[in-house]
């Protein structure tokens, strides 16, 4: 395995390529919108079965939206390599994809999650289930 | 004061919301253009417009119809309560102002035009219980930690803007206070809140229109193309 030079050993000594975080929050801008459309209303909750089992505000499908994406859109994508690490057990640690949140103002959610890990993902930052496979604190 | 609070200040209220809206629905129109093909699933290929209106719509039929089902897991399903209590909330939000009185007499000796009104008894009620659903949402937004956890001080400002003008105007109306003080704060909480409709998260109101439309184009992996 000699050619796979981009390890997440090597990613990490790399600092966060902001330029590349802008570019794909560009891409996004719609997601933006989105965002600011939120009527924080907390009725997302209750269609997200990790909510209804852990009764957690942190499992809530717009709390992880508007501190990953959102987060990332507020600093206009400069971020640290920590705050992209705290993103991640939100984003991976407390979803998982099944694209069943429900915004009573259409907002597609889970698309903007998917989007923060596709950001996360391009600095080298995932979860690593191969370490802990529980994530980090549960 | 009086004089320009109900003229100039009122067009430029007016001039705020109306542009803020437009441009807010234009940039909604032009962020989701059309970029690729939109993948249909076999059943839909191929069908026209009104075809596809057809099905939406028989969609939507099936749905009330079988509403036990349809409402599963949906908001409605799951808090039946606060559903109800925010349709009231937005019905009296928009139906108090439009057809009141008074705000219809104002209109008819600016422009000889007016609306239908209300009886001032059916308003009175109507602003009564508006203030009542406002306080549960604030209570709510206080102390329920899943809306606590989301809600940044624009929301608790944007609800408090949304609620003076009603509250200003109950107070106006029943002459609790000196009127001719608190119907300038009225007509500035009014107009206040029409700016803020322009530019801020309160533009839902114009959303709403498409988002019924968006929900499912955007929720069944198109690319987040506009299919409608």
């Amino acid at each position: 395995m000699a050619g796979m030079a981009n390890t997440r050993a090597d990613q990490e000594a790399k600092p966060v390529d902001v330029s590349r975080i802008k570019e794909m929050l560009n891409q996004k801008k719609k997601m933006k919108l989105f965002l600011s459309v939120c009527a924080s209303c907390g009725f997302c909750a209750d269609s997200c079965f990790l909510y209804r089992n852990h009764r957690d505000p942190r499992y809530m499908p717009s709390y992880k939206a508007i501190n990953s994406l959102g987060k990332l859109f507020k600093k206009r994508g400069k971020v640290n390599r920590e705050t992209l690490e705290e993103m991640t057990d939100l984003i991976y640690g407390r979803c998982v994809m099944c694209r069943r949140c429900y915004c009573p103002l259409g907002i597609d959610i889970s698309s903007m999650i998917s989007w923060a890990r596709t950001i996360c993902r391009s600095q080298g930052v995932y979860e690593r289930y191969d370490v802990n496979a529980m994530g980090s604190d549960r | 004061m009086y004089e320009f609070v109900r003229g100039p200040m009122m067009w430029i209220a007016f001039a705020i919301c109306i542009l803020g809206l437009v441009y807010q629905a234009y940039r909604l129109i032009r962020l989701t253009r059309r970029k690729e093909e939109i993948y249909y699933t076999s059943e839909s290929k191929g069908l026209s417009v009104s075809e596809k209106l057809l099905k939406f719509f028989k969609g939507l039929l099936r749905g009330i119809r079988n509403w036990p089902v349809a409402v599963k897991g949906t908001v409605i399903g799951l808090q039946p309560l606060l559903a109800i209590l925010t349709f009231v909330f937005h019905v009296c939000l928009i139906v108090t102002p439009l057809f009141l009185m008074a705000h219809n007499i104002l209109l008819f000796e600016s422009w000889q035009w007016n609306l239908p009104s209300l009886s001032e008894f059916a308003t009175d009620i109507l602003t009564i219980v508006f203030l009542i659903c406002a306080a549960v949402f604030i209570v709510r937004r206080i102390f329920v930690p899943r809306v606590r956890a989301v809600s940044t001080l624009w929301d608790y400002l944007l609800l408090l803007i949304t609620l003076a003008p009603f509250l200003t105007g109950y107070l106006a109306y029943h002459q609790l206070i000196e009127y001719e003080t608190i119907i300038i704060i009225h007509i500035l909480a009014g107009e206040l809140m029409l700016i803020a409709m322009g530019v801020t998260k309160l533009g839902h109101m114009i959303f709403f229109f498409f988002v019924r439309l968006l929900i499912g184009s955007e929720y069944s992996f198109r690319g987040g193309t506009r299919t409608w």
